[in-house]
């Protein structure tokens, strides 16, 4: 992936311009007016506390996972099963919410992350495994995870967790696991905090600790380029980052798990969906796999999400709609060759030079 | 032994009924893989198609526009990730994952918008795709075994052995295997590597497209919000259980398919969970891939120093 | 030169190609007549492999025209170029590893019976019976995964054999190959010729084009230099042509004052990826103070030696001393600790991280010592600074240091990685084919560095294909074959024919 440049800029900003006529287009066959509609959505975005408390609390499991990508695909791994780990991480946060009696609000709710992340981690050991000693790619055994997670945290919700014998559902965590929720009249949680927490941790250790830069040594890009003979070379032994970049990537995901049970549901049920796993990538690439790229995509993201949510429960328009234009969106940021066709205009490549130069 | 009853004939045509949409789908997977493209967008181009079906049908009343509208939207579908991969050079995995995301919520809203419904949408006035039966096996021990399919299942096992054919006995097989495994040496021999991938892009959009019909028009007669399932994600691992090759595919949708019925048939039955049953194919899957890498890793073998 | 009589095979007349900053091809002319054996010699990056890749359809020339059999035509594609009987063997083989022998020959256009299926029997015997014709030993059944490079390589022109090619295009056909390989190499190329094909031989040794063209184009710069029959021709003159200057390149140098013993290396044994002994029972001192030299044919186990040494693979068997210590247990980064610093052969996947910038790239060996980081936090600024100083000191050409290292030029990689290693001051440089794929200019920069290591009482081990890099520059030079040291000779007491026979395994 190349570095973020004003054609990045450019090519959003056409993007969105174009996704706003396919939205403007869709809005007037289906018969709505698409001025009152834009104004519904934009008020659901942004407008008042209530509002803006749950874009940010939406906003929670989006960054948490992005960053998961954007630390497996650093260390040259593609991880596609953090959906799998934030499965386990809920699941067994919310067993710990529950089992554990006898505890203080904070060494409580301490536990659970912990717990949401360990579990969340070591779910992605096999792949990393497999991977590293086998060399099975971590796309096929990740996916294949993502299944074996749902199968199981269901399982599990139905059996050997289940507390509820009509609904298949765990018990409801204690009080004392529960991470806050500030306001009354939204689910805004402290997990929020702890994923924002995260995002500049994460670039602070990417870009400035030694640690940082042996995850980073093998890889860097896009796609796998593990096994990295440069690590090697330089006598980083590449099998651990990429191992190491890999249980981080879970851990995240199961934090993001973890925080949407203790923060959110407060239970585990068998119901329960989670697809932010799948977004946070999209959400990473359209954040150029940087740690604050894809916290601001995640915000923007899940504004989006829930001015459409608002729009759904005020008018007939479906919330579905965002989610097309946000992959629309996705389409024209993923096609690297629409972007570095645009160097071929001259004022881009100044102003490309100039925005290198500031951000240096 | 109680519970070796399951396996009768209803095990075995349920078998075969959960096994095909996994099959088509990994037939377009192992294509692709083939000719080196890693095609994980196979789970909307088959939304997709499920969903246009039956939207087709519904306003057409026949269940033949139905199939050609729902194979058309697969191959859609599929032109639009070859497009954004080919011709606008996005990453192949990403573009798969954005198909998947925007199919989900395009049958959705489509759902919603068209028919004002949420969840799942059935009509009488929707056509399915009927069975066929074979005249001349009723009354005979086989026609429990081989008649009353829908035209996809029959469709699959001619498929299992066409492929099986195009891939190690035709021109097209070679230069299909060639473009995955070195295009430099494929462009040589004067074949277009990237048609040859576009060749695998669309046919697995074409299948993906009857597997989708499969689910909604002749599997049941109603479209489920993501009623696919997953099972553009397991076609794509039967492929690389099966190492890509036609037969190989083929037997592990079998195996997928049997773990499935298995699973349906034990549902509240016995005490075990029909949930780690389904767990079997995949856990088989990875044991699979782990030989596979194992196999790789022992084939080098040092040569002992000579003695002085 | 209109001689009616011998019909021309192919003429190129003022071909121009671009790339974004680089000529490739400046107004070439370029002419082959039917039958016979035309060397096409240039350095790296003189416009060589961009011309025959116009003629094989890979690329479209800017402007000019091409003639095949005195017709005009327009070569826009591979499958054009075969059509018109031109048949081309890269330099890497394009070969499908899990494919036959004759599945790679018949790629495209296998036989097929009446029901359209391939007629794999037939396909064998026909590539059996062309492989006889023309004396190339090849197994059809045998795969490529299990064939060594001569059967790679004579798979290949089998190819174009196959498909009817009466122009094959050579492109550095003996540089992975032993002389006793180049040898039966151009048996082949001449009894293609007496069947009546043409064959271009691209290649840039010279005494290969003496032995075996019948004419001879020069390039430099994407220009054509000159043309003469090679009869009419000397070395000499066609070197001076191909480099634009005096050759017998003389690297300017005193004679070499060897002290202690730096790295003793004892019957040293190394396996290589395929589980095979590349170096067998090795021995050898380097002192500081000296160039040591190691020359031999590409693949013959100088890397496996060099991986040994840096730590990246291990070792069979036998000792490495380095500085008075067994240094076999100790991982690269140790290694360089004790001073031993690498300059390795692949520099796009190993020596360097294309996709970081440049400081991360320079501080590869560094980065985890005051004042670049303290306790596990990378120091910005000393990290820039330092970066920086390497910039100037070596000469990297770049905007800046934040700048993706992969869109440097080669030359400007190479320099990267060869600052980072002797910033650390090393008592024993390792340096394998250090001038690879680098434009002339920063060769000459690289060959006085190493010297200069050398005068500053360092020691250095260059392992070069190169043999004009290591003879000018080495002091004493070990020649490797097949694993093994032939002989040790000293660079001035000894010719090329010499050399040549040592580097076939042969000792007097």
């Amino acid at each position: 992936m190349e570095k973020f440049s004003f054609k990045d800029v450019l090519i959003l900003f056409a993007g969105t311009i174009i996704t706003i006529g396919i939205a403007w287009v869709l809005l007037t066959v289906t018969g709505f007016v698409p001025r009152e509609i834009g104004k519904l959505f934009f008020e659901g975005a942004v407008v008042g506390q209530r509002n803006i408390l749950n874009t940010l609390n939406i906003a929670t499991p989006y960054i948490l996972t992005s960053i998961a990508t954007v630390v497996s695909f650093r260390v040259g791994m593609f991880n596609i099963g953090i959906n799998g780990s934030m499965y386990i991480g809920g699941l067994y946060a919310a067993w710990a919410g529950y089992k554990f009696t006898s505890l203080g609000h904070i060494p409580h709710v301490s536990l659970c992350i912990a717990i949401a992340i360990i579990t969340g981690s070591l779910w992605m050991l096999l792949p990393a495994l497999l991977k590293v000693y086998a060399g099975v790619s971590e796309i096929i055994s990740t996916i294949i995870l993502n299944f074996v997670a749902v199968l199981f945290v269901s399982y599990m919700a139905n059996g050997p967790f289940r507390a509820d014998p009509i609904a298949p559902a765990t018990p409801r965590i204690l009080e004392t696991a529960e991470l806050k929720q500030y306001f009354p009249n939204s689910q805004f949680n402290s997990g929020f905090f702890i994923a924002v927490i995260i995002a500049f941790l994460t670039y602070f250790i990417l870009k400035k600790t030694t640690f940082g830069y042996e995850l980073r040594s093998g890889g860097d890009g896009l796609v796998g380029f593990y096994p990295s003979r440069y690590s090697s070379y330089l006598g980083i032994p590449s099998d651990r980052s990429a191992i190491t970049g890999m249980l981080i990537s879970g851990g995240l995901g199961g934090l993001a798990g973890g925080i949407e049970i203790l923060g959110n549901a407060r239970y585990f049920y068998q119901e329960l969906l989670f697809n932010q796993g799948f977004d946070g990538i999209l959400i990473a690439i359209v954040g150029k796999l940087e740690p604050i790229g894809g916290l601001i995509a995640s915000l923007f993201w899940s504004a989006l999400r829930n001015g459409g949510l608002f729009v759904d429960y005020k008018t007939e328009v479906s919330r579905e709609i965002v989610v097309i234009l946000l992959s629309i969106l996705i389409f024209f940021v993923s096609a690297q060759k629409l972007v570095s066709s645009l160097e071929r205009f001259k004022f881009v490549r100044k102003l490309d030079a100039f925005f290198t130069r500031k951000i240096k | 032994m109680e519970w070796l009853e399951i396996f009768d004939i209803s095990l075995f045509r349920s078998l075969i009924r959960s096994a095909t949409p996994i099959a088509l789908i990994g037939f377009g997977a192992a294509m692709c893989s083939a000719s080196g493209v890693l095609n994980i967008g196979l789970e909307g181009k088959m939304l997709n198609a499920a969903f246009v079906g039956i939207a087709a049908s519904y306003y057409s009343g026949s269940a033949l526009t139905g199939f050609i509208w729902g194979v058309s939207a697969g191959v859609l579908t599929a032109i639009l990730f070859g497009f954004l991969s080919f011709n606008l050079g996005a990453d192949e995995v990403l573009v798969g994952l954005a198909i998947n995301i925007f199919s989900i919520a395009g049958t959705r809203y489509l759902l919603e918008t068209l028919f004002k419904r949420r969840g799942f949408f059935s009509d009488p006035s929707i056509q399915g795709i009927d069975p066929i039966t074979f005249d001349f096996l009723v009354d005979t021990r086989f026609e429990k075994i081989f008649s009353g399919y829908t035209p996809s299942i029959y469709l699959v096992f001619f498929l299992a052995i066409v492929l099986y054919l195009v891939y190690y006995k035709t021109r097209l097989g070679t230069a299909i295997r060639a473009t995955g495994e070195n295009p430099e040496a494929a462009e040589d021999a004067g074949i277009n590597t990237l048609r040859m991938k576009w060749l695998t892009v669309v046919f697995s959009g074409v299948l993906a497209g009857i597997g989708g019909t499969f689910l909604s028009l002749e599997n049941m007669t109603l479209f489920t919000e993501g009623m696919s399932a997953g099972k553009g994600y397991i076609g794509l691992v039967a492929s690389s259980f099966g190492n890509n090759t036609p037969l190989g595919t083929f037997g592990a949708s079998l195996f997928f398919g049997l773990g499935d019925a298995i699973g349906i048939r034990l549902q509240g039955v016995y005490e075990l969970d029909s949930r780690l049953i389904l767990m079997v194919p995949y856990a088989l899957t990875v044991v699979v891939l782990i030989l596979i890498g194992i196999r790789q890793r022992i084939r080098v073998r040092p040569v002992p120093i000579p003695e002085q | 030169m209109t001689q009616k009589n011998i019909e021309t095979a192919v003429e190129v007349k003022n071909i121009t190609k671009s790339y974004p900053g680089v000529t490739a091809n400046d107004s070439v002319d370029f002419k082959v007549l039917k039958g016979e054996i035309h060397a096409l010699v240039g350095e790296n990056g003189a416009g060589k492999s961009t011309l025959v890749k116009i003629l094989y359809g890979i690329e479209q020339p800017d402007s000019g025209e091409i003639f095949i059999n005195d017709k005009s035509v327009e070569i826009n594609k591979v499958d054009k170029a075969i059509e018109l009987g031109i048949g081309m063997v890269h330099q890497e083989f394009h070969l499908v590893p899990s494919f036959t022998a004759a599945e790679n020959i018949g790629l495209g256009q296998e036989p097929r019976n009446s029901r359209g299926f391939i007629d794999w029997d037939k396909l064998n015997s026909e590539v059996s019976n062309i492989a006889k014709k023309y004396g190339l030993d090849v197994d059809p059944k045998l795969r490529m995964i299990d064939a060594s490079v001569g059967i790679q390589q004579r798979t290949e022109i089998l190819k174009t054999l196959y498909r009817n090619a009466n122009i094959l295009i050579l492109d550095e056909p003996t540089a992975v190959l032993t002389p006793q390989e180049t040898d039966e190499l151009f048996e082949v190329i001449r009894s293609l010729v007496d069947e009546g094909k043409t064959v271009i031989f691209i290649t840039h040794k010279l005494r290969e084009v003496m032995e075996i063209s019948d004419r001879v184009t020069v390039m430099r710069d994407g220009k054509v230099q000159g043309v003469s029959d090679t009869k009419n021709t000397s070395p000499e003159e066609l070197a001076k042509l191909m480099v634009g200057r005096e050759v017998f390149m003389q690297v300017e140098k005193e004679k070499a004052k060897p002290t202690e013993k730096v790295l003793e290396v004892k019957n040293l044994w190394v396996h290589d990826a395929r589980g095979l002994l590349a170096v067998k029972n090795f021995s050898l001192d380097v002192h500081k103070g000296e160039i040591v030299g190691i020359a031999g044919v590409d693949g013959n186990g100088q890397t496996e030696l060099v991986e040994a040494l840096s730590g990246l693979r291990p070792t069979s068997k036998g000792e490495v001393i380095f500085d008075g210590k067994n240094i076999e247990s100790f991982s690269p980064r140790k290694r360089r600790r004790a001073g031993l610093a690498h300059v390795p052969e692949d520099r796009a996947n190993t020596g360097l991280n294309l996709k970081l910038d440049i400081w991360e790239n320079l501080v590869g060996t560094s980065y985890f010592r005051s004042p670049l980081s303290k306790g596990g936090i990378i120091s910005m600024k000393n990290v820039v600074d330092h970066s920086n100083n390497l910039r100037e000191k070596f000469d990297i050409r770049t905007p800046g240091v934040f700048v993706r290292t992969g869109s440097l030029s080669g030359g400007n990689q190479q320099k990267v990685v060869i600052a980072r290693e002797l910033s650390e001051d090393p008592l024993l440089t390792i340096a394998s084919q250090p001038t690879r794929g680098v434009d002339i200019g920063n060769i000459e920069a690289i060959h006085k560095q190493l010297i200069e290591i050398r005068d500053s009482g360092k020691a250095v081990l260059l392992v070069s294909a190169e043999l004009d890099e290591v003879m000018s520059v080495a002091d004493r030079v070990a020649v490797i074959y097949e694993g093994e040291i032939v002989e040790w000779v000293n660079p001035k007491d000894v010719d090329q024919q010499q050399m040549g026979l040592y580097m076939a395994g042969i000792k007097d």
